[in-house]
C-alpha cells in the first residue's frame, strides 16, 4: 500500500538532464529570493490521492505527480529510526497491520484509515528515555540498505523493506532537485515517547526532558551529516521535520523553544550550508512566535505554513519582507471542496506571495485523497500560467 | 489548617503531589467539598484564561489537569456521599475515520477541570455511537473533534444523527482544518478553537440551556 515517502525514481546514475538543471536553477534563485523563469512547484502526495488522479485523468498504473507534472523537486527520507530493525508484525489481517518499530513503538495502520494509531511506546517514563541508547545514526544500513522504517513505511501507506535511501536518491537525481530530509526532536519523540508525554514531561521536567530534547538533536545533527556523507554530493536540499506547533501557537512556550529546539536546528542549517544545500524547514500549525528566530539562523524556507493555523503567505511577506522563502500555504480544503473558480481565486492569492522570488507553490501541508485528480491538473496548470515572470495576476 | 488557597496555587503550576496532600489535610479539616471543589475548578479557570491569552501553553495546562485529576480522585468518593455530582455530562470523541487523540483529550481534561462529568468515547468514533452514548448518559453537550481536512465532513454525519435522533444535548466541533463557518454549515451549536476556549464555549452552550 504505497505512501507519501515512496518515491523510488525511474532514472539512475548521476547525470542530470538539462530540464534538471533548469529546475535546480529555477529553485535556488526562489530561495535566493529571485525571480526565476517560473514559481518552482511541489508537493507531497498521499499514496491514496496518487490512485484517484490516475483513475479520475485515466492515467497509466506508473503514472506519477512528481513525472507527469515534472515537479520542482522531491523528498526523500532516510532509515531514521532510533533502532535499525525490521518490523516485528504483531497482527496482520485484511483490514489492519499491527507492528513494532524501531521506535520500539506498537503501531495499527487500518488500510481504510489515513493515519495511523500509535497504539503503545515501551519509552513511557522519563527514566527510561534517559536510559534510552540510539544506534548509531551513521550506520550504513540507514542510508545503502533496504528495510524497514518507520518514517518512510508507516503513514498514509503502509511499505515494508524500504529501498536502499541512496539508491532513491541516485534513481531521482537525474530528473529532480532532490532533498534529504532529517527529523528533529519534536518528531522523534511524538514517535517514541507519543505527543501526550512529550507534552507532559515538557511540562513536568522542564530542564530534565530538555536535556534529553538536547541529546536527540545531536542523534539527529549526526543523521544529517551521515545522509549527507552518503549522498555523496547527489543532494540539493534537506528537509528537517519538525512540528513544533498546533493551530494557534506553538506547543510549548518560544523561550523553552528556543533552549532546546533551537540550537539543533541553527546546527543542522549551518552543516547543511557548509554542503551547499538548501534548508527547508516542515512545522505544521502556527509558529509564527519562531519565525524570527529561524530568520536569524538563517533557515531558507519555511514549510507548510497551514491556512487553517490562520496563515496567510501574502500577509507573512509584508511583515517578514524577503528574509524567509515561504513554502505551501494552499488552502488544501479549497482544493479537497475542488470549485474551479474558488481554486482559481486561491492560487491567485497565493501566487501574489511570489512578486521578487521567495515563493514555492505547495499545498499547506500534503494533498489528501480528497482532492480531486482534475483539481489538482488545474492547480499546476493555472501556477504554470499565472506563475510565469514577471508576473501579471488578474484580480482574484 | 488546610488553605485552598494553597491548594489551587498547587493545581495552577500543575504540582500533583501538593494538590493531592492539600485535598487530603482540607478533607480532614472538615472543609466543605463543594469549596475544595470550587477552588479547584476556579484554578483551572485561570488556567483556561492564560492559556487563552497565551500566557501558559499546552505543558502546563496539562500537568495542570493532572494534578486536578489526581486530587479530584480522592474529592470524588466524598462529594458522592455528600450528594453532590456534576450538573452536567458531556460525550466527547474524535470523530470516524481520524485516529487523531491529543485535542479531544485536552479538552476533555479541561472540561473535567470545570466541574463537568466526561465521557471520553475514544478516536474513530461513528455517529451512532455518539447517540447511543448521549442518551445512556444523558449528555447534555457533545464534543467533536477532528483533525483531517477528510474526516472533518464526517462531522456533519454525527450532526445530523444526534438531530434525527433527537437527543437533547448541545454540539461544539473542534480540531484544526474546523472553522465557526464549518459549525455553523453542519448545524453545530459552536465551535472551540483551543481547549480552553471549549470550556467557555461548554459553559454558555449549557447555560443557554
Amino acid at each position: 500500500m504505497p505512501g507519501m515517502f515512496e518515491t523510488f525514481g525511474r532514472g539512475g546514475g548521476t547525470e542530470r538532464k538539462p530540464s534538471t538543471l533548469a529546475k535546480l536553477d529555477r529553485v535556488r534563485k526562489t530561495f535566493r529570493h529571485e525571480e526565476a523563469d517560473r514559481v518552482p512547484i511541489s508537493d507531497f502526495f498521499w499514496g491514496k490521492f496518487r490512485d484517484r488522479w490516475r483513475a479520475e485523468l485515466g492515467l497509466p498504473e506508473d503514472a506519477d505527480p512528481y513525472y507527469h507534472y515534472d515537479l520542482d523537486f522531491i523528498v526523500t527520507v532516510p532509515n531514521m529510526d532510533p533502532h535499525i530493525r525490521d518490523f516485528e508484525t504483531i497482527r496482520e489481517d485484511d483490514e489492519e497491520v499491527v507492528v513494532k518499530t524501531g521506535f520500539e513503538t506498537t503501531i495499527r495502520k487500518r488500510f481504510d484509515l489515513p493515519m495511523p494509531e500509535q497504539v503503545s511506546w515501551e519509552t513511557d517514563t522519563i527514566e527510561k528515555l534517559e536510559a534510552f541508547e540510539f544506534d548509531d545514526p551513521k550506520d550504513p544500513r540507514r542510508y545503502l540498505s533496504a528495510g524497514d522504517n518507520q518514517i518512510a513505511g508507516v503513514g498514509d501507506g503502509f511499505e515494508r523493506n524500504s529501498p536502499p535511501w541512496v539508491e532513491t536518491v541516485k534513481s531521482l537525481y537525474p530528473d529532480f532537485p532532490v532533498f534529504g530530509s532529517v527529523t528533529e526532536a519534536s518528531e522523534i519523540c511524538t514517535r517514541l515517547l507519543g505527543q501526550l508525554n512529550t507534552l507532559m514531561w515538557t511540562g513536568e521536567y522542564p530542564e530534565r526532558f530538555g536535556e534529553q530534547l538536547l541529546r536527540i538533536g545531536e542523534f539527529s545533527y549526526e543523521i544529517a551529516k551521515a545522509q549527507i556523507e552518503a549522498a555523496d554530493g547527489l543532494l540539493d536540499g534537506l528537509v528537517i521535520w519538525g512540528d513544533v506547533a498546533y493551530g494557534k501557537s506553538l506547543f510549548m512556550g518560544p523561550t523553552y523553544w528556543r533552549k532546546y529546539y533551537k540550537p539543533t536546528v541553527a546546527r543542522i542549517i549551518e552543516l547543511a550550508h557548509q554542503h551547499g544545500l538548501l534548508v527547508m524547514y516542515h512545522g505544521c500549525g502556527n509558529a509564527n512566535a519562531i519565525f524570527e528566530d529561524m530568520i536569524e539562523i538563517g533557515l531558507d524556507g519555511y514549510n507548510p505554513l497551514e491556512a487553517k493555523a490562520d496563515l496567510d503567505v501574502v500577509t507573512l511577506r509584508e511583515r517578514l519582507g524577503h528574509r524567509l522563502t515561504f513554502c505551501g500555504n494552499s488552502d488544501i480544503r479549497v482544493w479537497e471542496r475542488g470549485d474551479p473558480d474558488e481554486v482559481r481565486r486561491e492560487v491567485l492569492h497565493r501566487l501574489r506571495a511570489a512578486e521578487g522570488g521567495g515563493y514555492v507553490f505547495m499545498s499547506d501541508h500534503s494533498v489528501a485523497s480528497d482532492v480531486s485528480g482534475h483539481t489538482y491538473d488545474q492547480i499546476v496548470k493555472l501556477v504554470r500560467r499565472y506563475g510565469t515572470y514577471p508576473l501579471h495576476l488578474p484580480t482574484e | 489548617m488546610a488553605d485552598l488557597r494553597e491548594l489551587a496555587a498547587a493545581i495552577e503550576v500543575g504540582d500533583r503531589t501538593s494538590a493531592v496532600r492539600l485535598t487530603s489535610e482540607a478533607l480532614q479539616a472538615s472543609v466543605k467539598p463543594q469549596e475544595i471543589l470550587d477552588a479547584m475548578t476556579d484554578a483551572m479557570g485561570i488556567i483556561g484564561r492564560r492559556f487563552q491569552d497565551g500566557d501558559i501553553f499546552v505543558p502546563e495546562m496539562l500537568i495542570a489537569a493532572r494534578a486536578m485529576k489526581e486530587a479530584t480522585a480522592i474529592l470524588e468518593p466524598v462529594l458522592v456521599e455528600a450528594g453532590i455530582r456534576p450538573e452536567h455530562t458531556a460525550v466527547i470523541g474524535t470523530v470516524e475515520g481520524d485516529l487523531h487523540d491529543i485535542g479531544k483529550n485536552l479538552v476533555g481534561m479541561m472540561l473535567k477541570g470545570a466541574a463537568i462529568n466526561v465521557i471520553d468515547l475514544g478516536v474513530n468514533v461513528p455517529a451512532a455511537r455518539f447517540v447511543d452514548a448521549a442518551r445512556e448518559h444523558g449528555a447534555s453537550l457533545i464534543g467533536l473533534s477532528a483533525l483531517l481536512t477528510t474526516t472533518m465532513p464526517n462531522m456533519r454525519a454525527v450532526v445530523a444523527a444526534i438531530k434525527a435522533a433527537d437527543v437533547n444535548a448541545r454540539v461544539m466541533i473542534g480540531g484544526a482544518p474546523t472553522t465557526p463557518e464549518f459549525a455553523k454549515q453542519i448545524g453545530a451549536d459552536g465551535f472551540a478553537p483551543d481547549a480552553g476556549a471549549a470550556v467557555d464555549l461548554a459553559k454558555q452552550l449549557l447555560a443557554a440551556g
